[in-house]
């Protein structure tokens, strides 16, 4: 993935529970924060988005 | 400027991860709300055609919950 | 209808409606202090002033009870108005300077400091409280005095009885100058109380409209009667302003319905063993002893701390907590019940680990247990991780004083260890673990129905008709039937439902009404029309999102025919209404953006089907668990979600077509495998209730291990029993009994199953739509203890075999040494054979009876007599049976010389070594399953690491598997005692019949397709599928031979055959790639 150009971290596997509400909260707040110091996805946009 | 708000599309499968939302729902407990989530029947079902689509359509993230 | 003008837009209302109504109908914001839904409007606080212009002047007028007119022109935003309402606020801001929301008005209006004197007041005689208590029926409070000595006051200024502490004063004052502290010291005389939340065990209160707790079927609130103010003082009803729907009728009155039933079953439960009684634990005095139900409610993320670990007393995150078991049960002392509960030991663990997962690895978790008792399924295993992975400490002790450690609110407690020290001490928290004991009142109804009870007070029952009571059909299950944990509750039920069944199987569907069936309308190739309900469910998810705009939004996206917002979605007469509008506008896709399609999918695909859509033309939006529910605090982004959930679920709906389940017939017959107590338990049922049953047996006669068994812990002779049982199941006519038997092929799958039976050389097929698998278990044969060294050296089942033959050896006997735990709880087994303890003192105790001089010793690790079979244990020690107790690693010796037989052992309480020279050694063999890999190959099931059949849910599945038609019972799910084998025979059966009465079932339309043309015959599908769904069309087949297929019936519609597939030919129908992707690039596009 990194080799085509997308950060690490765009992308982001877990495996919960379906009991596990907390983990739940906890990964979603743990992907978004990730995301957010990555900043907006530019680099893999189709290019004629990106303008 | 505001502050960067990403859009994070979520492949959440339907047993679990999907059944996990749910229950966070019913206990009202509070997350960020920038995911955006699809439902799929499982994450045997998850290509990696799907988030490359994603990404390439925009998507400034995605995750894919079993 | 009035029509006016609201700020230049037209708008209309209601006669007799006041601006401030109409306004907040059209979400035209006016702030006020003193306007409450429920109550007259009364223009107090000043501050929702608005111009009207009746044609001619301008006039200022309180827009809460200022009535409309027609005509009218009202500017709610005007700069008069805003200059009005800032003045307004100034004046507010120096009365009560130190309010949050007069701050933030000031905020709102701009204004930092304001220009009047200031006063330190914090009420402003808005009157909502007095208002409110009016309405309360009451009175207790009113404005007093006049101009600048106006106040809210008593009558005399003195506290009163008049008024009934309900806090509705409190509830509505907006500046927090009501508070119920005040309340209780200067209004009220009434003992102020909460009421307890019983969900919470009290550790929070409630409503006195509740719902009992989120998961609560039905899901409506109740209004409880004996604190809802309406029933005290006539008053109130202030709840039935906010139904939208008119739901609540104070009117409703019980009735008294009278059922004619065939079979009563009982299932009233237990009741947590109060320990306020026992002075030396000190609950009612410390608040940080709790009982393990309020552990529980802790430790739950919906509990009162939010799943926060914190002790009660200060909020505090304990460090230190000490679990005490056996609080009220295998006490005699102090609460009467010599009983086991059963259950305490492992949920005490379970609550430890969960503590540690919470609050860190630093916690410390103390155990203080007399008999460590995990002798479920897989709960060794649990015990073993707790103790070696997570650090839970687990103390040989019972504690007997608590006492406060002075200047703290820890605990301070004293007990003497294993080696015979006292040792002190200190724990931040304390648990209860709390038995189970039978309800006064479930005491009375058993009186009532004239039913035997057992010592302990629960339901009498035999061990071969576990869940009979003593009177002719009234049936019992669960925890009154003795103390048990759920999955025994579970296979209880399904084993009355079972018996239940026998009975009534002639009555079978004479109550069922046949489903009128709506033709289904054929949409193929029709452009899509789409219609877009938006739920706003209450106000769960419109007291978030902006419903309206969202509706309004969803009309606008591709293919949306209509649009439009229901308050209740579910509700009957949306559903009604829902119907009627897709046939009015001919709409052929539907998506309701609503709650969870996990509990509400189904409902509004029955709207679907009758409306004469296919019922796979749906989506839901989950604007409500996954949006208002979780975004509250940013409702605009909320909103903002939910378009973006309802554009992609349109996206989705849009490529949809119309699904095909096809009709599945269930042949009305069934296959046991396994002719032991269990498999015949199972077969019988099964013939009971009217369906053929084939009963296969490996060995030349039925009966299984129970031929072996000398008697029951209740007592019954089994010998006796079992002929009987057996006699009944050959001239059973429904069951064919196949004896000498072996399965050599299953072929087929739930409904239709086809399997060869081998005897004698001999094949016979047979056809059967579900199968029981009860293929038991037998005993070790030890290595250990000397065994095959000597004749006096037996297993427990070999001494059985001597008392049911009354072998002369027996009754000569001096002496006898039961050795325990010979092959379970080892490393290489590590799981309890759950029977052996209670089988063993059983043994011990026929011994003694026979012989009353014997001198017996039972050496154990932990005695596990669960349930009433304690009380088999208290009888052996009163006896004069002496238990000894060793530990794994120092396990007892049997030395034989010269015809004398000694066992060595440490005593556990002296330290030293002990000699017991002894005529008879009874091994307590563990119990290993039949492990047959053909078995689980032929009907696809899982088999965990000791060999025992995996269940479908260890807790709510225990008698069936994950694949469909295949259900399981007896000695092959786990190690058990007749009466639970005989449970969960008829458990199965009865799991089975659920199927077998349906008759036809209906395959699921999202199951994944193989397109042939493009199949390139890899066979990855094949190989990766987990139920075994996709094959090969065979060579000889006339189209597409050695293509892969997948068996619809079969399919789970997982798609990992999909995703796997490298040709691209297998599609999951309703998640094809393009309606994934119409999701994907939905979800992207800017809005």
């Amino acid at each position: 993935m990194e080799h085509m150009g997308v950060e690490p971290g765009r992308l982001n596997f877990s495996w919960i529970s379906s009991a596990e509400s907390s983990k739940f909260v906890d990964v979603v707040k743990g992907v978004t924060e990730t995301v957010k110091a990555l900043g907006p996805n530019n680099n893999f946009k189709k290019a004629a988005k990106v303008a | 400027m505001t502050e960067f708000e990403p859009k994070i599309v979520s492949f959440l499968c339907n047993w679990c991860s999907y059944g996990a939302a749910d229950l966070a729902g019913v206990g009202r407990m509070e997350y960020p709300p920038n995911i955006r989530v699809i439902r799929i029947p499982c994450t045997g079902r998850m290509s990696p055609k799907f988030f490359l689509a994603a990404l390439r359509q925009g998507a400034d993230g995605v995750w894919v919950s079993g | 209808m009035i029509t006016f003008k609201l700020n230049g837009k037209t708008v209309q209302g209601e006669e007799g409606q006041y601006i401030l109504q109409v306004a907040q109908k059209y979400g035209v914001e006016i702030p006020t202090l003193c306007h409450h839904k429920a109550l007259e409007p009364a223009g107090m606080c000043r501050l929702c002033t608005v111009e009207v212009f009746d044609g001619r002047r301008s006039r200022f007028v309180t827009s809460c009870n200022y009535p409309i007119w027609e005509g009218m022109e009202v500017k709610t935003d005007s700069e008069d108005v805003h200059q009005g309402r800032k003045l307004i606020v100034e004046l507010l801001m120096a009365r009560c300077p130190d309010v949050p929301i007069i701050k933030e008005l000031g905020n709102k209006y701009g204004i930092t400091e304001t220009r009047f004197k200031k006063q330190d007041d914090t009420c402003i005689l808005c009157g909502l409280c007095t208002r409110i208590c009016t309405r309360m029926g009451n009175s207790a409070i009113s404005l007093t005095g006049r101009g600048l000595d106006m106040k809210v006051d008593t009558p005399f200024h003195i506290q009163t009885e008049a008024c009934l502490s309900c806090g509705a004063c409190a509830s509505v004052c907006p500046t927090g100058h009501i508070t119920l502290e005040k309340i209780r010291q200067n209004v009220s005389l009434d003992p102020f109380k909460s009421i307890p939340s019983e969900y919470d065990m009290g550790l929070k209160g409630r409503k006195p409209v509740y719902v009992p707790y989120a998961q609560a079927v039905p899901n409506t609130p109740a209004i409880d009667r004996s604190v809802c103010i309406h029933f005290k003082t006539g008053g109130c009803k202030v709840c039935t302003e906010f139904c939208g729907v008119n739901a609540i009728d104070h009117e409703m009155q019980d009735e008294i319905v009278e059922l004619n039933v065939g079979a009563v079953i009982l299932t009233p439960g237990f009741t947590p063993f109060d320990p306020s009684k026992f002075d030396s634990y000190g609950y009612a005095k410390h608040p940080n002893v709790i009982t393990a139900m309020e552990m529980e409610r802790v430790l739950s993320a919906s509990g009162p701390t939010g799943g926060h670990l914190v002790r009660l007393s200060d909020h505090k995150e304990p460090k230190k907590i000490a679990w005490f078991q056996c609080v009220g049960s295998r006490d005699m002392n102090k609460c009467d019940h010599s009983y086991c509960s059963s259950v305490c030991c492992m949920y005490a663990i379970k609550e430890a680990v969960i503590a540690k997962e919470h609050a860190g690895s630093d916690l410390d978790c103390a155990i203080f247990y007399m008999d460590m008792r995990t002798h479920g399924k897989e709960f060794e295993r649990f015990y073993n991780n707790a103790k070696d992975k997570h650090g839970v400490r687990f103390i040989r002790s019972r504690v007997h004083t608590i006492d406060a450690v002075p200047g703290s609110d820890d605990l301070s407690v004293r007990y003497v260890s294993e080696s015979g020290e006292t040792l002190t001490e200190t724990f931040d928290q304390i648990v209860l673990s709390v038995g189970l004991e039978i309800s006064e009142e479930t005491k009375d109804l058993a009186k009532q129905l004239g039913l035997d009870m057992t010592e302990g007070s629960f339901c009498k029952t035999t061990s071969f008709e576990p869940v009979s009571t003593s009177k002719e059909g009234i049936y019992v299950c669960g925890a009154f039937q003795g103390p048990k944990d759920i999955p025994q509750s579970v296979i209880d039920a399904s084993a009355a439902a079972a018996v239940a069944g026998e009975s009534l199987s002639s009555a079978r569907n004479t109550l069922t009404k046949a489903k009128e069936i709506v033709p289904e309308i054929n949409v193929t190739g029709e452009r899509p029309r789409i219609g877009v309900f938006v739920c706003r469910c209450g106000i769960n998810i419109a007291g978030v999102v902006n419903v309206p705009s969202v509706a309004e939004y969803a009309a606008t996206l591709p293919f949306v025919e209509f649009a439009t917002d229901n308050l209740y979605s579910c509700s009957q007469d949306t559903q009604d209404n829902l119907v009627s509008i897709i046939k009015q506008k001919n709409l052929n896709r539907i998506v309701v953006a609503a709650c969870t399609p996990k509990t509400h999918e189904p409902l509004f695909q029955e709207t679907l089907i009758n409306a004469g859509l296919n019922k796979y033309l749906f989506e839901m939006a989950n604007i409500r668990n996954h949006d208002s529910w979780v975004h509250k605090t940013c409702p605009d982004k909320a909103t903002q979600k939910a378009k973006d959930l309802i554009r992609s679920a349109v996206a989705k709906v849009a490529l949809t077509q119309p699904l095909k389940e096809s009709d599945l017939q269930i042949k009305p017959s069934a296959l046991v495998i396994g002719g032991g107590l269990s498999g015949m338990s199972a077969a019988q049922n099964l013939a009971q209730q009217g369906y053929e049953t084939h009963l296969i047996e490996k060995s030349g006669q039925l009966g299984g291990q129970a031929r072996n068994i000398y008697q029951t812990a209740k007592g019954e002779k089994i010998q006796e029993k079992l002929p009987e049982l057996i006699k009944e199941i050959e001239n059973n006519k429904r069951i064919s009994i196949h004896l000498n038997t072996d399965l050599t092929q299953v072929d087929g799958f739930v409904g239709s199953f086809k399997s060869t039976l081998k005897s004698n050389g001999k094949e016979e097929i047979i056809e059967h739509g579900v199968a029981v698998i009860a293929t038991g278990a037998h005993p070790l044969e030890p290595e250990e203890y000397q065994y095959g060294k000597d004749p006096r050296i037996l297993t427990s089942l070999e001494l059985d075999n001597k008392l049911i033959n009354d072998d002369s050896m027996i009754n000569d006997l001096k002496s006898a040494v039961f050795i325990q735990c010979v092959g379970s709880r080892e490393p290489d087994r590590p799981y309890c054979s759950r029977v052996c303890c209670t089988h063993s003192i059983d043994n011990a105790l026929e011994l003694k009876k026979r012989n009353p001089e014997m001198n017996i010793y039972v050496l154990y690790r932990d005695v596990r007599t669960y349930g009433e079979r304690e009380y088999l244990y208290k009888e052996a020690r009163g006896k004069g049976i002496i238990f000894i107790r060793f530990s794994v690693d120092d396990k007892p010796k049997v030395v034989i010389d010269k015809g004398r037989m000694v066992v060595q052992i440490t005593d556990h309480i002296l330290g030293r070594p002990l000699e017991l020279e002894t005529d008879l050694i009874s091994l307590a063999t563990a119990i290993i399953p039949n492990r047959d890999e053909k078995l689980a190959n032929f009907f696809k099931v899982p088999m965990n690491a000791d060999g025992f059949f995996v269940e479908r849910h260890a807790k709510l599945g225990p008698s069936e598997f994950a694949t469909d038609g295949v259900f399981l019972c007896g000695m092959a799910h786990y190690p058990k005692p007749i009466d639970e084998c005989i449970v969960q025979g008829k458990a199965a059966a009865s799991r089975a019949v659920t199927l077998l009465a349906r008759e036809i079932i209906q395959t699921s339309g999202t199951i994944a397709e193989v397109m042939p043309i493009s199949c390139s015959s890899c066979g990855v599908c094949v190989s990766i599928c987990p139920y075994s769904a996709p094959s090969f069309i065979e060579e000889s087949a006339r189209f597409f031979p050695g293509k892969a297929q997948v068996n619809p019936v079969l399919c789970k519609g997982c798609g990992l055959c999909v995703a796997s597939c490298r040709s691209g030919a297998i599609r999951l129908k309703g998640f094809d790639n393009d309606q994934i992707f119409a999701q994907i690039f939905a979800l992207n596009e800017a809005v």
